[in-house]
């Protein structure tokens, strides 16, 4: 076991024996951005779910193919909810491979995220943080930074990975998304990737189960292919449509898993606004 | 760059150099990009690594030979991205044997030394560059952290100058009564006036609190009278809580997070959590009643008539649960669909249990009007009465539902109380039940066959049982109760049929048996609206003729109308059909006359049961030219017996136990 820090001069939303998943998900990735409790999270997760860690890489993957994808349709500006902790292969850092005029806002929920993004974005001026819930779409699309960033009059590349799945049924996610849409300009595009047990039964359930006796308020729920297209309603979704991560447009190796169960643990789509 | 050596490119017969190194690059970068995440495009990793695989090759050719320039390679592949320990041992495991292949290492043997020395100095330079980007990260995730702190901090300050900045912009200072709602001012100072000259302790109000525009907050206050030590007044200190829409939904969250929303019912989980309070604090006389309840046929109305109206309907029946237990110290609470807990805190005149679930059934049988239909339900209860006062909420709930399930087996509208010693039983064969499937795709579970024997000699039959090879081994009967209690008992067995049919091929070709085989099949087989189209594809697959084949269904169930079909189709087939746990009562023989058999087999309870009129009726049975089978024969006196009545053949120990298929043709020999 560990030893559980709780700190005393660490006001309350900065909680550091509670395991983040933003944190977890950059120790599955290979990172060091983490603290003992999430690397603690991470490995029962993988243990629970073998192969955890390669489903991390492969959604860290699709995320580079789909702002590739868009910022070759000439999508020049970015919303990354859910950004997490920025490590290698940022959202910023591939749109300007493509386009170094690209402006990109993350936005996150976590305070050490999100403090994090500061210090590393502080010298960069074509991208910033928002701190957020993604339920706030107002608070998210008024913020200084996004008002200051992105021009709204042309189309903006939302990204919401690995984020709809904590989004309980009573919260209504197909209505937040549906919200996002309505305030996208015309040619707009979404990325979005969602955790289903479609494939691997039970197994998600119980790393969900490890993540909640963990401490961590923050609950997995999973959908079927059906209702995750039904949060789609209003976006014409590009070829390959709502598939398998490992199954869009995949490049090579690095875009997919050895492990079948990995490649569809999360579904993942792109999609431009219908008008 | 310096070029490999262009010496070799003269020989024609051996590789190009260059393309073997193009393509050691290639595999390292599709075996690397499979392991790590990279912050680069496959075709722009490839480009890299091909570099970094032309300056390690340039490193091992120099003379003389440092470890140096390797080591900052090692380093610069750590920035390729989170390579980490995985992609390290993915670029020793490509680099190692990929070296000692290339062609301008050759002879291999020569080189492999300085191979080694230089995928170690590799490493080496790796890890230097690995552990300080770790310390970095580390670093800048602690900075993170302090920020974050800091940044809570800052919004913290943020709001109390707000609040300070709300406070010392009224005109004077920090009096609360010019907060106050204009109306509430004078009923305060009195208050106050009170609190101050001792006449009461504190103040406690709900306030309307003005706001600087003039809006109105709800809030309450709370004002208490500080003394210096000389028992001088000193100051008031006021604690005003937020008495708005945050404060209000935060109530109603807690509300419904504890509440079925449906019918305003408390919940499982508010549920679970009285019931540990209930059971400490109950009269220890009389202790606490569980009742959990299951609607019968609640889903035939929500099939029939839609789920909005068995919602209404479960409003209702809600509130009918509320009329019945009006006078008892209870708590009703929906668990999930149509089932609901009630927890009764006894006193000497709470009504006994029968009373309870009498009253709660007629109540329910009361119809309610949903829209223009007239529905009434009854309801399957579990019983727990007075459990132990340390008993876990989570067992007694779920003592309460294995008494329920109980109820269920029966008749609807039934109650069952909770038997410790009878769930212990219950308990260990669900928890067999469970396993079977394991066991089964364990092997564990197999197929033994015992002989059908002529009471006048001879083997007429073989039967097909299971067998589960476990510490405590189990017998068909008891194999087949289980699996029938998970319905495992389908595919089993048409896996039972496969597996003897198969057997029963072979022992036709090879020992040239014809005996009959002999399956008997359970009450959920028997019914199984698959049960022709599993035989037909048994008999296709193994080549079993139709006539060496012996179903029997047990009496009982050939009442219901598909097992029936079954039966009657598998005997137009050209299946031998039989009726086992044949009773010789009058409906047994009345089934004999309309169904298609050509045997019966007499229960086993009844093979000492030999009444003298048990000769006419199996007379009366042979008459209407059917075998009769007896199971169940233990002992040559029992098979005497039986013979003497008439009946044609037997099973059982005393004509042979369940063996193994090599065992069991020596029956025949």
């Amino acid at each position: 076991m560990f030893p559980v820090v709780r700190s005393d001069w660490v006001p309350q939303n900065v909680d550091i024996s509670v395991p983040s998943a933003a944190r977890a998900y950059d120790f599955m990735l290979g990172g060091a951005h983490n603290f003992a409790v999430d690397r603690e999270v991470a490995r029962k997760i993988n243990a629970l779910m073998p192969g955890s860690r390669a489903a991390a890489r492969v959604n860290r993957a699709f995320l580079g193919r789909a702002v590739r994808f868009m910022a070759e349709r000439g999508i020049r500006q970015f919303l990354d909810i859910g950004s997490g902790i920025p490590t290698v292969a940022n959202v910023h850092e591939v749109a300007h491979s493509v386009a170094p005029e690209c402006r990109v806002v993350y936005v996150d929920k976590d305070p050490i995220a999100v403090a994090h993004s500061e210090l590393i974005l502080a010298d960069e001026d074509r991208a910033d943080i928002v701190r957020a819930d993604m339920r706030d779409v107002d608070g998210i699309l008024n913020s200084p930074q996004v008002r200051g960033l992105l021009d709204f009059d042309q189309p903006v590349g939302l990204l919401m990975l690995l984020m709809l799945h904590w989004l309980r049924d009573e919260w209504g996610p197909a209505e937040l998304v549906a919200r996002y849409r309505d305030a996208l300009p015309d040619g707009s595009y979404l990325a979005v990737s969602h955790a289903s047990d479609d494939h691997v039964g039970t197994q998600l359930r119980n790393a969900d189960r490890a993540m909640g006796d963990s401490g961590s308020a923050d609950r997995i729920t999973p959908r079927e292919h059906s209702a995750i297209l039904a949060m789609l309603d209003g976006f014409d979704l590009v070829e390959p449509g709502l598939v398998g991560a490992g199954e869009w447009r995949p490049t090579g190796p690095g875009d997919i898993s050895d492990m079948p169960d990995m490649n569809m643990l999360l579904y993942v789509a792109v999609g431009r606004v219908r008008r | 760059m310096p070029t490999p050596d262009r010496r070799q490119d003269s020989t024609p017969s051996t590789p190009d150099p260059v393309r073997e190194r193009e393509l050691l690059a290639r595999k390292w970068a599709y075996l690397l990009s499979g392991e790590i995440v990279v912050a680069h495009t496959r075709d722009a990793l490839e480009d890299m690594l091909r570099e970094h695989l032309d300056g390690i090759c340039d490193a091992l050719h120099r003379e003389p030979f440092e470890q140096e320039p390797l080591a900052l390679i090692g380093g610069e592949l750590d920035a390729l991205g989170l390579v980490g320990e995985a992609g390290l041992r993915c670029t020793t495991d490509v680099l190692g044997p990929g070296l000692l292949a290339l062609p301008e290492f050759q002879p291999a043997d020569r080189n492999a030394g300085r191979i080694v020395l230089g995928v170690g100095a590799l490493a080496a330079g790796f890890l230097a560059a690995n552990r300080r980007s770790v310390l970095e990260q580390q670093e800048s995730l602690q900075l993170s952290m302090l920020k974050a702190v800091r940044d809570a901090k800052w919004r913290l300050q943020e709001s109390e100058a707000r609040f300070d900045e709300v406070v010392t912009s009224s005109q004077s200072g920090v009096l609360i009564v010019d907060l106050v709602h204009p109306d509430a001012v004078a009923a305060l100072r009195e208050a106050m006036k009170q609190l101050l000259d001792g006449g009461q302790e504190r103040i406690r109000q709900s306030q309307r609190l003005l706001r600087k525009d003039g809006d109105v907050a709800r809030i309450s206050l709370t004002t208490s009278l500080l003394r210096h030590a000389d028992g001088r007044p000193a100051h008031f200190v006021t604690v005003v809580e937020d008495g708005t829409e945050l404060m209000l939904l935060q109530g109603e969250l807690n509300r419904q997070a504890l509440h079925d929303v449906l019918t305003g019912l408390p919940n499982r989980q508010y549920f679970g959590t009285y019931l540990e309070t209930a059971l400490r604090r109950a009269d220890p006389e009389h202790g606490v009643t569980l009742f959990h309840l299951d609607l019968d046929a609640f889903g035939m109305v929500c099939n029939s008539l839609g789920s909005r109206v068995g919602e209404r309907l479960l409003v209702h029946v809600a509130q009918r649960l509320k009329n019945v237990m009006a006078r008892e110290r209870a708590m009703i609470a929906r668990f999930e669909g149509d089932e609901f807990g009630i927890l009764v805190e006894n006193t000497a005149s709470t009504p006994d249990i029968a009373r309870i679930v009498a009253a709660i059934n007629d109540e329910l049988a009361e119809p309610t009007f949903v829209d223009d239909d007239g529905l009434a339900l009854s309801a399957s209860i579990g019983v727990v009465l007075r459990p132990p006062r340390d008993m876990e909420p989570t067992e007694l709930l779920r003592a309460a539902d294995q008494a329920l399930r109980r109820a269920k087996t029966g008749r609807r509208g039934q109650w069952e109380l909770f038997h410790p010693k009878q769930d212990e039983a219950d308990r260990r064969a669900q928890a067999l039940a469970v396993r079977m499937p394991g066991a089964w795709e364990l092997g564990e579970i197999g197929v033994r066959y015992r002989p059908v024997s002529g009471f006048g000699g001879g083997v007429v039959g073989v039967e097909a049982l299971l067998h589960w090879d476990r510490q405590d081994p189990l017998g068909h009967d008891e194999c087949v109760e289980l699996a029938e209690q998970t319905g495992l008992v389908l595919p089993l067995g048409e896996w039972l049929l496969r597996v003897a049919g198969g057997q029963a091929r072979w022992w036709r070709q090879r020992d040239r048996i014809e005996a009959p085989l002999v399956v008997g099949l359970t009450a959920v087989q028997s019914g199984d609206a698959d049960l022709v189209s599993r035989v037909v594809r048994v008999l296709d697959d193994t080549g079993l003729r139709p006539d060496r084949l012996s179903v029997g269904m047990p009496v009982g169930v050939l009442s219901v109308a598909e097992a029936v079909d079954n039966l009657t189709v598998l005997a137009d087939m050209g299946v031998r059909t039989a009726l086992h746990d044949f009773g010789l009562g009058p409906d047994d023989l009345a089934a004999l006359e309309d169904l298609p058999a050509r045997s019966v087999r007499v229960a086993r309870r009844l093979v000492d049961h030999r009444a003298s009129y048990v000769h006419a009726l199996v007379s009366a049975v042979r008459a209407s030219g059917v075998t009769i089978v007896v199971d169940g024969v233990r002992t040559a006196e029992q098979a005497d017996w039986w013979r003497t009545a008439g009946a044609d053949a037997g099973s059982g120990d005393f004509f042979g136990a369940a063996c193994t298929p090599a065992e069991v043709v020596a029956f025949f020999r």
